[in-house]
């Protein structure tokens, strides 16, 4: 009580010196009022509130001045790409995103099913290994496949080797640089999220259920569609959207592989400078994304599945019995044309590579800038998530829940929308920084503050409020209990959220290739460049390099689902 | 193995402050270096010739970072200069920049963009020494730009899948579907690429917009391949993906060097009787106007301009050179003397720029891969 009086007596003065004398107690007092009714009575400082907004502006800020720029680019801009080009792409996008969400959902599924439930042998090891392809970016895992299966690739060699095949089939049937090829890629390398959600929603079903239905003389087939479906809705879901949203937008192996989506044109029209068509394809693709988000706010409220917890029995393993060679030689094939092969595919060149003499001072020091603007993003994640995760969960209110949201902005976004609205800025407002790798930082951090948010969250989470209130009523004020009691508690969570935010900088492809600053490029862009030059004995090291890095939160995404 | 992670983890990110910090200071201080460097440099300058060089050169380039970095790592061995390239820009990026200007030196493979830039007021003119070494014709008027290595269009064709009189010779050819047919197509380059931007606005320059669009339709609609790049294709079509190509012709000296692939032919386009000659264009560089690091870049354009250095600006690319004293590095490369080449003024290319990429965009061939 005493506390919100101090609050009060403050804001007054604060709004004494703005207003000055014009206005009358009574109507500060409602302002007063209604300020306090907002935050239920539990205001946050001025710093923090300020910390929240600055960042919540920033995140807003690229995508509010695509959407700004798209607006005032002209109806003949805008007709010209109705007309012609909208369509087109339209149609590229969607079926890609349908198809590959729609198979990815189905191997997801169906191996965590496999891996969780039956009596696979090994199914221990499995679980990690099925989740393994994660850490692979796409656009690495389609240079594999162009290495491979492309048109002078090891496939066709091998084809022409067998007559047979000749004679029977013709020439080498595969086109890696289609629809199918782009659909491949995208699914093996993407699956593993509706893998790992899938199987997490697995383990904590309840036997109970099944039971009943078995006892209503249901056989297993019947009980996966009947019972364990449904109950498995909300998580394919999930990993549904999560795989949408990164089909589109996916730039790297898209691009590789010859096929153009809303991003990949985003991306040459930028290239080209064509700036005003860049912004009209991009308002198209933040539509789609609201699109696909609001179809999951939507199902995510109608579908409601509610298991009780208090009767929980493990569920129980089931015997493949006569169908157990099936379905090791499944779970092995797919980690075969997933894992092993791009993974070989990597060493067999980064070994040509380095008796070569690629890894060179040149590389490290592709390395090094790597390193060094993923490593700030990572910093500048890890300082802006703490204030915003304690504003939301110490101080919740419709405030704070539109700084929370506004901060996701830039992580559902595809990079190329993200760059594109900071190259405007940049170059136009704040030309000291343009071309720095800073820009290159901070639009990591427009893309991924949410990895360290979702990790700070998880942490804050366990932390009971009456720690606060308890170093509080010890006379401590706001800003030494945050970093006296709370960081410390929480510090595990936020460099794991760090490391997060590290891993998918290495990573991230499109934005870094249209913000890099000259003489400035890392060791994803000049995979893209080597590989789409061929000179593959030069892009396999730093791809290899990328997959190592990967695995560092391996460990942390398998224990989150 | 917690333990093990979390100090893996603080390790790499302590890596990170270190190297965001180490690498500001660095940045700052090159960049003060720089600055006070230029303003030396020209202080000194007044009173007398031979200079030091020091600080940086931020170099924009359109063409394939292959066929540049080696020119650039050079002139960093022998001046000292730190070159900061950024390759496969687009000219564009020079008008996007302009109230923020970043480069110094533009290279380009496309002399319209050269010349777009120079009406534009984007590039500047100086009178380097040994400039005359390079025929007027391939300069900007006051030397704005100076182009340094020409080439020709024409097709590449695989000699085991088509034989040279089943090629076609004109570019008009294309406009025929019948191309289509041949075993495994041809390959073109998306409309983004400079040289397929040229190779349009010469048409433009002798057909017109209308059979120009006409032709754009045909090769977008009858090619089997659409690539990002020229070396693409020229590996393709060495390959036997496709049976011919649309390419610059030092795209095929540079495929006859390969160690394999390389039974490959080329065909310079519209060369019989009263056909309008090969389409020709060339690569050179300029000056940017109001470049932070002044100095440096006239100095980078000169040491270019030598003529040992105008060899390794055609370097890797197997161009030949203009400057007609010089011996082609690729020793059996036709001379421009020997070619009919189209009665086209390549400035006149500058003229045609801004329209033929609209031309391009309205096809939809900018956004076309396959």
């Amino acid at each position: 009580m005493k506390q919100d009086k101090q609050q009060e007596s403050k804001q007054n003065k604060e709004q004494y010196a703005k207003v000055g004398d014009k206005k009358s107690p009574a109507i500060l007092r409602f302002i007063n009022r209604k300020w306090l009714n907002v935050w239920k009575g539990n205001p946050p400082g001025p710093v923090l509130l300020l910390i929240g907004l600055f960042v919540a502006f920033v995140m807003s800020v690229p995508i509010l001045y695509v959407i700004w720029r798209s607006l005032s680019a002209g109806a003949d801009s805008w007709m010209r790409l109705l007309g012609d080009r909208i369509p087109g792409l339209l149609w590229n996008t969607l079926s890609l995103t349908g198809a590959v969400t729609f198979s990815a959902v189905l191997i997801g599924v169906s191996l965590a099913w496999i891996v969780v439930r039956t009596d696979l042998p090994g199914k221990k090891v499995w679980q990690w290994m099925m989740a393994l392809p994660l850490v692979i970016p796409p656009y690495v895992g389609a240079v594999t496949y162009i290495i491979v299966f492309g048109p002078s690739g090891w496939a066709r060699d091998l084809w022409q080797e067998i007559t047979w095949l000749n004679n029977l089939f013709g020439g080498y049937p595969v086109n890696i640089y289609s629809f199918w090829g782009v659909f491949t890629v995208l699914t093996l390398f993407t699956y593993p999220y509706v893998f790992l959600i899938a199987s997490a929603s697995l383990r904590k079903m309840n036997r109970n259920f099944e039971e009943v239905a078995r006892s209503q003389g249901m056989t297993t087939s019947q009980i996966f569609f009947k019972v364990n479906l449904p109950l498995l809705r909300p998580a394919i879901g999930a990993g549904a959207i999560l795989i949408s949203l990164y089909v589109l937008s996916d730039f790297g192996a898209i691009a590789m592989l010859r096929y153009v989506t809303f991003t990949a044109a985003i991306y040459y029209q930028r290239a080209g400078f064509d700036i005003p068509s860049a912004s009209v394809l991009s308002l198209v693709l933040i539509v789609l994304t609201i699109i696909i988000l609001w179809i999951e706010a939507r199902t995510r409220r109608k579908n409601k599945y509610y298991q009780t917890s208090n009767t929980y029995k493990e569920p129980d393993t089931l015997s493949l019995g006569k169908w157990k060679p099936l379905a090791v030689l499944y779970v092995a094939g797919v980690f075969t044309v997933a894992v092993i092969l791009p993974i070989s595919v990597l060493i067999y060149w980064t070994v040509i590579g380095a008796t070569a003499g690629t890894i060179d001072a040149r590389f490290f020091g592709f390395a090094w800038n790597s390193i060094k603007v993923s490593g700030l993003a990572a910093i500048l994640c890890m300082v802006l998530a703490t204030p915003i995760i304690y504003l939301k969960s110490r101080h919740p209110s419709a405030i704070s829940t539109v700084i929370d949201k506004l901060s996701y902005a830039g992580y559902a976004l595809p990079g190329v929308i993200v760059a594109l609205g900071m190259v405007f800025i940049f170059n136009n407002h704040i030309p000291a920084l343009y071309n720095t790798f800073y820009m290159i930082a901070i639009a990591f951090v427009v893309r991924f503050l949410p990895q360290a948010m979702q990790s700070g969250e998880a942490s804050l989470s366990l932390v009971s409020p009456r720690m606060d209130e308890a170093a509080r009523s010890l006379g401590y004020p706001a800003w030494k209990v945050m970093i006296k009691v709370i960081i410390p508690t929480i510090l595990p969570g936020i460099l794991a959220g760090g490391a997060l935010v590290f891993v998918s900088s290495i990573k991230e492809l499109p934005a870094t290739l249209m913000l890099r600053p000259p003489g400035f490029d890392t060791l994803a862009v000049r995979v893209y460049y080597e590989a789409s030059e061929a000179l593959y004995h030069q892009a396999a090291p730093g791809a290899l390099l990328i997959v190592l890095v990967s695995i560092i939160p391996l460990h942390y995404l398998l224990r989150k689902y | 193995m917690k333990k093990v992670l979390m100090f893996l983890l603080l390790a790499v990110l302590s890596l990170g402050i270190l190297a965001a910090c180490g690498g500001n200071e660095n940045n700052d201080t090159a960049d003060n270096a720089g600055e006070n460097a230029a303003n030396e440099n020209n202080d000194v300058n007044n009173n007398e010739e031979a200079v030091e060089l020091d600080g940086e050169l931020v170099v924009y380039s359109a063409r394939n970072e292959q066929f540049v970095q080696a020119l650039l790592d050079k002139f960093t061995e022998e001046t000292g200069v730190e070159v900061r390239a950024l390759h496969e820009a687009d000219p564009l990026q020079l008008q996007e920049e302009a109230g923020n200007v970043q480069a110094d030196v533009f290279i380009s493979n496309d002399l319209g963009a050269l010349e777009y830039l120079n009406q534009q007021d984007l590039l500047e003119g100086f009178d380097p020494e040994n400039v005359e070494s390079i025929d007027e014709q391939f300069r900007a008027e006051n030397n704005e730009w100076i182009a340094i290595s020409a080439r020709a269009r024409g097709f590449i064709y695989n000699k085991d899948m088509i034989s040279e009189d089943e090629m076609p010779t004109q570019m008009e050819d294309l406009l025929d579907p019948e191309w289509a047919e041949v075993e495994n197509g041809y390959a073109i380059t998306r409309g983004g690429n400079g040289g397929m931007i040229g190779n349009v606005s010469a048409l433009r320059y002798e057909w017109g917009d209308e059979r120009t669009t006409e032709w754009i339709n045909s090769i977008q609609e009858n090619a089997a391949g659409i690539f990002e790049g020229h070396g693409d294709i020229r590996r393709a079509v060495g390959a036997g993906e496709h049976a011919f190509g649309l390419v610059n012709n030092y795209y095929y000296h540079q495929q006859l060097e390969e160690p394999t692939d390389n039974n490959v032919g080329f065909i310079y386009t519209d060369q019989g009787e009263g056909e309008m000659g090969a389409i020709a264009n060339a690569a050179g560089l300029g000056l940017v106007s109001g470049a932070p690091n002044d100095e440096n870049a006239r100095a980078f354009i000169e040491w270019v301009l030598e003529e040992e250095n105008q060899l390794a600006f055609v370097g890797d690319s197997l161009e030949v050179p203009i400057n007609p004293d010089l011996e082609p590095p690729y020793e059996e490369a036709v001379p421009f003397s020997e070619l009919k080449v189209q009665d086209m003024p390549l400035k006149e290319l500058g003229n045609y720029f801004q329209d033929t990429r609209a031309l391009i965009e309205d096809a939809g061939l900018d956004l076309e891969l396959r």
